[in-house]
């Protein structure tokens, strides 16, 4: 049975999930939601589906999941039958997760300058851009001492859904003015995962970086 | 920055909202027109306009329209009325606004961008172009004085996707029409019904110089897609342009004929600039000081 992902083109939450979709080739069908200027996931009948009234919201069977980073989780530990996009051994499990919540708390701040800057949404949190730099900093210092053990990703050598988490926030930093210069790892990570067999792009995703 | 002095900015219609954010439950809506706070209240079958500032709104309310999806004003006395687009009175047509987006750089920029057909292959690959045809075939172009517009006509691209509901390409026709230095929109084979056109506008609120609010609308034939869907679709497309419009420099348009380097397919944006310069338009526009230099 084909996945159900409740999506919207331009959220950077969704791209995630749209992108490992891709890239583990599954088969899904978009709902596309009216996020703005809608506002479709204030209403009763998207409430339905997700009280958070956030998109994506991944549909698998039974199965309904509600934030991105457990999407992709999800979509890996079922769906990826080579078990590499969530490494198992405990380090690599452990490293992952670890992203994954980097992605979701720490990396708020760029989707938040992202959505102020272009749609003029209010952040909820403070300074969203000094947020973004700081978060943008730790994954650069990072990738810096990952390539010392000739590590291209952020947890080994093969991508993980903890790339996928990050990537979204780092690739549209383009969209809130905040250039990448300063982090020449985080630019020559974002090539490499262009590069990936599936990869697709969202409005927004510069050609080259 | 202050509210500008530039009359032919001033007088002439603006979009400064859309019904569906400006309601009672949603509080005193605040936007910002060529550098000039307004309020924006609704009341009874209308809006009240006013121009505001840290005290709260003052002078008198100033004139509005209700039209083509969205509430409009303006800061100055306008020659005219707001513009007429006839197919908003057809009634198999669906109308889509997509809501205000915000871009660093000027309304002009923003037009200009709107006119052109060149950057369709390689900034909406496999949408509005595909790379292996990039030719902007010959089209005419004229500044049409008795409506003090300027028109693009007899305009065609092969478009591998030309709407939400398109299946497979076409060669689209297509007509540009400038309606005011910042309101533009273009008329386009409908791919369901050859024989009608679809319409597509682009309504910007110049907020400062170097930036703007744009609305888009969409008002087509087309009976498969959803409402959603039409407004992804537009929605798309416009912010695979954002990123082209931010980076563009100066964010101001250049009107001297040796700032930039035109070529055949920019003969638009060369009319564009010629009646914007025969306007006296300098809101958005990169020459501040010194007399526009005109062409040899």
């Amino acid at each position: 049975m084909a996945l159900v992902l409740h999506d919207y083109e331009l959220s950077a939450d969704a791209y995630k999930a749209r992108l490992l979709v891709s890239i583990l080739g599954l088969d899904c069908v978009k709902v596309p939601v009216d996020v703005f200027p809608g506002r479709e996931t204030d209403g009763a009948a998207f409430r339905a589906v997700n009280p958070r009234g956030t998109v994506p919201v991944l549909v698998d069977g039974d199965i309904v999941i509600r934030s991105p980073e457990a999407i992709l989780a999800h979509l890996a530990a079922r769906h990826d039958p080579s078990g590499r996009w969530l490494p198992r051994d405990a380090a690599g499990y452990a490293a992952t997760l670890d992203w994954l919540a980097f992605a979701a708390h720490d990396l708020k701040a760029a989707d938040e300058a992202r959505l102020e800057e272009m749609l003029g949404l209010p952040p909820t949190v403070a300074d969203p851009l000094g947020g973004t730099r700081r978060a943008y900093r730790i994954l650069d210092d990072h990738l810096v001492r990952q390539s010392f053990d000739g590590l291209p990703f952020l947890v080994g050598d093969t991508p993980t859904v903890a790339d996928i988490a990050c990537f979204p926030a780092v690739v549209l930093s383009i969209e809130f003015g905040c250039a990448l210069e300063e982090y020449p790892k985080l630019r020559s990570w974002t090539r490499r995962i262009r590069a990936l067999p599936g990869f697709v792009a969202m409005p927004g995703v510069p050609e080259f970086l | 920055m202050a509210k500008t002095t530039d009359r032919a900015a001033l007088d002439t219609w603006y979009v400064v909202g859309r019904p569906e954010d400006i309601t009672a439950a949603a509080g005193t809506y605040r936007t910002r027109l060529l550098g000039q706070d307004l309020e924006v209240r609704p009341v009874d079958g209308g809006y009240i306009v006013r121009e505001a500032d840290a005290g709260g709104p003052s002078g008198d309310p100033l004139p509005v329209r209700i039209a083509y999806g969205h509430v409009w004003s303006t800061l100055g006395t306008p020659a005219r009325d707001l513009f007429p687009i006839d197919e908003f009175a057809e009634t198999d047509r669906r109308v889509a606004t997509c809501g205000a987006v915000r871009v660093r750089a000027s309304g002009l920029r923003l037009v200009e961008n709107f006119l052109d057909m060149a950057h369709f292959p390689f900034v909406h690959t496999d949408i509005l172009g595909a790379e292996e045809q990039p030719e902007v075939p010959k089209y005419d172009c004229e500044i049409r004085r008795d409506v003090d517009e300027v028109w693009a006509t007899n305009c065609t691209f092969w478009q591998p996707q030309a709407a939400a509901h398109a299946e497979g390409g076409q060669m689209t026709d297509y007509t540009y029409r400038v309606a005011t230095p910042f309101n533009v929109l273009l008329y386009k084979t409908c791919p369901s019904d050859q024989a009608r056109m679809d319409v597509i506008a682009l309504f910007i609120q110049p907020v400062e110089e170097d930036l703007s609010l744009a609305y888009a609308v969409v008002n087509v034939v087309d009976p498969v897609s959803t409402h959603t869907g039409i407004i992804h679709f537009q929605q798309m497309i416009f912010l695979q342009d954002r990123i082209i419009l931010e980076n563009q420099r100066p964010r101001l348009l250049p009107l001297s004929p040796r700032a930039e380097t035109p070529t055949r397919a920019d003969m638009s944006s060369i009319a564009f600039r010629r009646w914007l310069k025969e306007k006296g338009l300098r809101y958005g526009v990169f020459e501040k000081n010194e007399p526009i230099p005109s062409a040899a």
